[in-house]
């Protein structure tokens, strides 16, 4: 009896039947919204470094007395310590919270990679200090800075392509380790630039590509989950 | 066999399914988790997973945390067979492979 009862106030709750296409638009878009759930956190990440590469770069490089458009070397300093810091805080926090509600592979996979982000960004100012106290000079340490930022980052995107089977990530891996040790090349201040533009820029030109893709595939859907 | 499981072909039974085949094998997620990616209430969602407990197909775990209660859902292996052949099923019907 109550069997039935239970039965009837399931049907009661089903809606209308839909055709097969829709059942099967309505499958895609809902697990296209799991996906989207588990990776936002990621665009977040990359967006934040993105910004903070390219604007604290770029604040370094106008730091130097001769540059284009000059501003004070401490203020630089600082707006680039600020924003690293930013970005460190901004991998933890979202990247704990990464799968929250999830318990099993996809929870620790996201935890791990963005708290990966924090504590590999926040061993290489801590490396730097200790070889500037060694003796490494301001000039040689504007050659240390942005290249171990690279390789770390690089590497960090290299462990996500694989995590993800996301090739896209490995071009963004490949590049950054790639701007990360030509850049030095240039000598500083010049390396400045070009981790600016070429290494703060492709974070967020892959930013926008991850934003794109995501829009392309909520018009494209048919059904919307209600 | 190109039969649809009427347990899954229901919208909601559906896109619940479709969430929980998204995730690992052995993967649960928690009721509310649950709710906010389904925007479902709290009723309609319980009456729904209820019909796919019964069918075997999902199991949900309650469990405390700390004083908090906690309930987890997992897709049963019965279930992501279920969920993989009614996809089928419904892409047969459609002609796709």
């Amino acid at each position: 009896m109550g069997d039935d009862r239970l039965d009837r106030d399931v049907m009661a709750t089903d809606d209308a039947p839909m055709s097969a296409a829709q059942m099967l638009e309505l499958s895609r878009a809902q697990q296209q919204r799991v996906a989207d759930f588990f990776e936002t956190p990621t665009l977040i990440i990359v967006a934040t470094w993105g910004v903070a590469w390219f604007v604290g770069f770029l604040a370094l490089w106008l730091g130097r007395p001769a540059s284009v458009l000059p501003i004070p070397g401490d203020i630089a300093g600082t707006a680039f310590a600020v924003l690293m810091i930013v970005g460190v805080v901004t991998s933890v926090v979202v990247g704990s919270r990464t799968g929250a509600g999830v318990k099993g592979r996809e929870r620790f996979e996201g935890a791990v990679y963005g708290i990966s982000w924090g504590a590999a960004c926040t061993a290489v100012p801590v490396l730097g200090g200790a070889l500037q106290r060694a003796g490494m000079t301001t000039d040689v340490a504007a050659l240390f800075y942005p290249a171990a930022y690279c390789i770390v980052i690089g590497t960090l995107y290299l462990v996500g392509a694989a995590l993800w089977q996301d090739r896209s990530m490995i071009v963004v891996g490949a590049w950054i380790l790639l701007v990360g040790v030509v850049a030095p090349y240039f000598g500083a201040p010049a390396s400045y630039l070009v981790m600016s533009l070429a290494g703060g820029g492709a974070f967020l030109v892959y930013a926008a590509l991850l934003l794109g893709a995501r829009s392309r595939v909520k018009r494209s859907r048919v059904v919307r989950p209600s | 066999m190109n039969e649809l499981d009427p347990v899954i072909h229901a919208q909601a039974r559906l896109r619940i399914m479709s969430t929980l085949a998204a995730l690992s094998d052995g993967s649960s997620m928690t009721f509310p988790r649950l709710q906010n990616l389904l925007d479902m209430t709290a009723g309609n969602l319980s009456t729904h997973l209820r019909k796919l407990e019964d069918a075997g197909y999902v199991s949900v775990r309650k469990s405390h945390n700390e004083r908090t209660p906690v309930t987890d859902v997992t897709l049963s292996t019965v279930g992501r067979r279920a969920f993989e052949d009614y996809m089928t099923a419904l892409r047969a019907l459609l002609g796709e492979k």
